[in-house]
């Protein structure tokens, strides 16, 4: 026992600061977020419409939640627990591995494992030590929800359902640490796993069945896959039922036996998956640098191509829903066309607002091929690469044409499940080529992020990633969900995801579009040609 | 006889950083050149500015007499590099990053013959060809860019502190391969922060500190600035003889040893009286570079360890 302790006791001090940030930080954010939703929704007639428009247009729903009515806990909930259980997930994963699989893997774990203690019980010290971290993070939500005037029964299950979804991705950690021989491999299999039980709560928030008065929504199966889910099936502030919770502490339970009978049958270090090896030359594709700059990306194209397909397939195949949805609340196309700006079609700007979306997609592979270029040059596998006969000028020069490759692939992929999922509309013919124009659209906003990332790697290397995310994610905030949250039209302005030309109402603007293809090509040439001056910049 | 590598008042700021300050240094074809100096000295910047990696902010450099950063690329064809600190792809093997960096410098003309030079030379390196980039050591990742650098023929090898991961065994692997490509023709530039690294290699050395030359030119005219400690066991019936020796330097008596240092060039010309006085556990230290900057820069040793520490 006191070993136990030990052991939970040097989890603590090493975790306190982080975990404190995490926790404190996700309860200040919860506390923040409530207080502006409650300035911006104060009315009654807002949640209707915010409601209305959510569930018209579903992706809003992904990132959401279940719509449950719009009392103020119940809208709370719905606006928040999906993405405050995000964060305590991946708390939670990262929390299992660092004290598991990282120790393994440094070696640190041995020098333990040498002691009375053992190779189990730290194991069990882990476990305690993950539940204690998510209890923390429950109550410290609960209070933050309560101190907001929110009835305390209902911020209790909130907590509840965060601390229990919490803790089932604390177990998935641990057994991911079983499997993999690095921490690396086994973080990215959980945060894998997280982002999945994310998006499969909210496919099946986005794909359930909605009410008649349109505040309400049935989920789908998808949520019944994910711990996310569950804590959504509490209905915290109006059923307040804390049944659907013992599914996942069962899950949970389940994994952590697993997790101890593997443990204790293998060697310290070992995994259950034996480090794969490489082959022993190198492939074709690995013949110039380009092909280098091609392999290193295919990753990140796959997985927003992925994004792509699945946004397209939802464009058309929900249409018909929509369709249906605006005939009962007329309100709900007037809030389309404010996202869109222009007069068309319901379908049309169902098609319209969803690949506003996949132009998000493609742009964050885009600004994700630059950051790659500066992950190179830090690593300092760019200074081998430079060693050889590549020109500085080349080398960029070919992540350039990667990033223009990736975009037109995202795109197109999300064309092509577009017009395969307008099988189920009234009149699919009418709908392709608006589905065409629609993705071709979102090419000139996607230039300029990869032109804009390019430019910061070419002259602040340093800040590379930093700028490149935020000026996306921000740009995107501002571009597509601005103009629903009725922000003010300067600031709108700015982003470049504003002015993509929006096909619909039959003539379509694309005087924007010109203007950010030639800015698009022009940062892209100008970080390119800046190569034959600037230096590798290695590190930081 | 011409000249492979030569800079003039070469100089590198970094900021407020003096990497770089007026170093003069040349490397003729077909030398091995040991580049000597503490950490911080100012060797890789060198290096890298000579590969067109990094750009001088004053002075001249030229590679096989061109500007190495506006014909970086072209001047590649003739110049093999290990960098001192290999980094590897995570996500590739170590024989993928070897083929890679054969056909980015355009080795694979004839595919055969590669194909022996690298079994041969994965076989001597005893290096694992299909373990993956994150998988290897560092002493591992600099066999794979020693065998990428060997694999293909090249005028010039840039090696910067190739052996500081090596173990014993694999550095005289190295030295093989090193007298290999010499005898090719090959010009070999070497650094080093230990002097006997290169010692049993380089006919030439040039030594820096600071970003400044301090010494440069061949072994045996350095040898004069060195000394080499010779130590025994202590018998006080001896000692008056010990004390007569002439030349001996710093001699002192100390748990039970005997030590003094002589000039490296005479160490020779004592071997004779320390045979007369029957001498038990004689040991001969070479001189190391820290032993030449203490005796020659001692006054000013102390900052040059700030600098490497920072
Ligand atoms: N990219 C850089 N930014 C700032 N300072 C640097 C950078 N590279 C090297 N330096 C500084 O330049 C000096 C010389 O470094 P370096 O050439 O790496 O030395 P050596 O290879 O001889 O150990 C050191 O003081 C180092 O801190
Ligand atoms: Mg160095």
């Amino acid at each position: 026992m006191t070993r136990l302790l030990v052991l939970l006791r040097q989890r603590i001090r090493r975790d306190r600061l982080q975990l404190a940030l995490w926790i404190l930080g996700t309860a200040l954010l919860a506390y923040a977020s409530i207080s502006a939703v409650f300035s911006t929704y104060g009315e009654e007639q807002d949640r209707r419409e915010i409601l209305g428009v959510a569930i018209a247009t579903r992706t809003i729903l992904v990132f959401r939640g279940t719509p449950n009515g719009i009392d103020d806990g119940a809208f709370a909930f719905f606006l928040l627990f999906a993405w405050l259980a995000l964060m305590g997930g991946l708390m939670s994963t990262f929390l299992a591995v660092r004290h598991t699989r990282k120790e393994e893997e440094e070696g640190r774990a041995e020098a333990i494992a040498a002691t009375p203690a053992g190779r189990i019980l730290p194991t069990t010290a882990t476990v305690i030590h993950g539940v204690l971290a998510n209890v923390a993070l429950g109550l410290f939500i609960a209070l933050a929800l309560i101190a907001n005037g929110l009835d305390a029964t209902g911020s209790m299950v909130w907590g509840a359902a965060i601390t229990v979804s919490g803790i089932a991705f604390v177990a998935f950690g641990l057994f991911t640490a079983q499997l993999f021989r690095t921490s690396r491999g086994a973080n990215s299999l959980s945060v894998t796993f997280v982002l999945a039980a994310y998006l499969l709560r909210g496919i099946g928030d986005a794909a359930g069945t909605p009410s008649d008065d349109l505040l309400h929504v049935t989920p789908a199966w998808p949520s019944w896959l994910s711990p996310i889910g569950y804590g959504q099936f509490t209905g915290a502030y109006v059923q307040n039922d804390l049944t659907p919770l013992l599914i996942p502490l069962a899950f949970a339970a389940a994994l952590i036996g697993l997790v101890f009978a593997l443990q204790a049958v293998r060697d310290q270090g070992a995994s259950l998956l034996a480090g794969r090896a490489g082959r022993a030359t190198a492939g074709p594709v690995l013949s110039s640098s380009f092909g280098l700059a091609w392999r290193l990306n295919t990753p990140i194209l796959l997985s927003w191509t992925a994004g792509g397909i699945a946004t397209g397939l939802l464009a058309t195949s929900l249409s018909s829903v929509v369709d249906q949805a605006a005939t009962d609340a007329p309100q709900i196309l007037d809030t389309l066309r404010r996202a869109i700006g222009s007069e068309a079609s319901i379908e049309e700007a169902f098609v319209a607002v969803f690949y506003s979306i996949v132009g998000i997609l493609a742009a964050c592979c885009a600004v994700q091929v630059g950051i790659r270029a500066r992950q190179e040059e830090a690593h300092g596998t760019a200074e081998l690469v430079l060693g050889t006969r590549v020109p500085r000028l080349r080398w960029l020069l070919e992540y350039w044409i990667v990033g223009v490759i990736v975009i037109v692939i995202v795109l197109a992929a999300s064309a092509l499940a577009g017009i395969a999922g307008a099988g189920t509309a009234a009149d699919p013919e009418s709908l392709i080529p608006n589905v065409l124009e629609a993705a071709a659209a979102q090419l000139p906003a996607c230039l300029v992020f990869l032109g804009l990332t390019l430019l910061v790697f070419a002259f602040v290397p340093r800040a590379t990633i930093a700028v490149g995310w935020t000026v996306v994610g921000v740009a995107a905030i501002l571009g597509v969900w601005g103009p629903i949250l009725q922000a003010p039209e300067w600031l709108v302005d700015l982003s470049p995801f504003a002015h993509s030309p929006v096909p619909a109402g039959g003539e379509t603007d694309w005087t924007g579009g010109f203007w950010m293809l030639a800015i698009g090509l022009a940062a892209g040439a100008v970080a390119v040609w800046s190569m034959r001056r600037r230096e590798l910049a290695s590190g930081g | 006889m011409t000249t492979v590598i030569s800079t003039r008042g070469l100089q590198k700021h970094f900021g407020r950083t003096i990497a770089l300050d007026g170093l003069d240094f040349s490397v003729e074809a077909g030398e091995i050149h040991g580049f000597l100096g503490p950490n911080g000295a100012g060797k890789s910047t060198t290096i890298r500015i000579l590969l067109g990696l990094a750009r001088a902010t004053g002075g001249e450099a030229t590679l096989f007499g061109r500007d190495p950063w506006t014909d970086a690329a072209d001047l590649h064809r003739r110049v093999a590099y290990v960098p001192g600190d290999v980094a590897l792809w995570p996500n590739f093997s170590g024989g993928e990053a070897i083929d890679l960096l054969t056909r980015l410098r355009g080795g694979m003309t004839d595919k055969t013959a590669y194909r022996e030079r690298k079994e041969r030379l994965l076989e001597v390196f005893q290096l694992d060809p299909k373990k993956k980039g994150r998988a290897y050591s560092k002493g591992n990742r600099q066999k794979v860019a020693l065998v990428a650098a060997f694999a293909t023929p090249a005028e010039l090898y840039v090696l910067d502190e190739p052996t500081s991961g090596l173990d014993p065994l694999m550095e005289q692997v190295f030295n093989r391969e090193i007298d290999r490509v010499a005898r090719d023709g090959a010009t070999v530039l070497l650094s080093s922060h230990i002097l006997s690294e290169v010692e049993e290699l380089c006919e030439r050395v040039t030594i820096i500190r600071a970003g400044e030359v301090v010494e440069s030119g061949t072994l045996a005219e350095l040898r004069h600035l060195t000394r080499t400690e010779i130590a025994f066991v202590h018998d006080p019936a001896k000692e008056a003889a010990v004390a007569a020796l002439p030349g001996t330097h710093d001699l002192v008596i100390d748990e039970g040893r005997v030590r003094f240092t002589v000039d490296s060039d005479r160490v020779a010309d004592f071997l004779p009286d320390l045979g007369r006085l029957g001498v038990q556990g004689l040991t001969v230290a070479p001189p190391s570079l820290e032993d030449l900057f203490l005796r020659h820069y001692g006054d000013e040793l102390a900052p040059v360890e700030e600098e490497a520490r920072a």
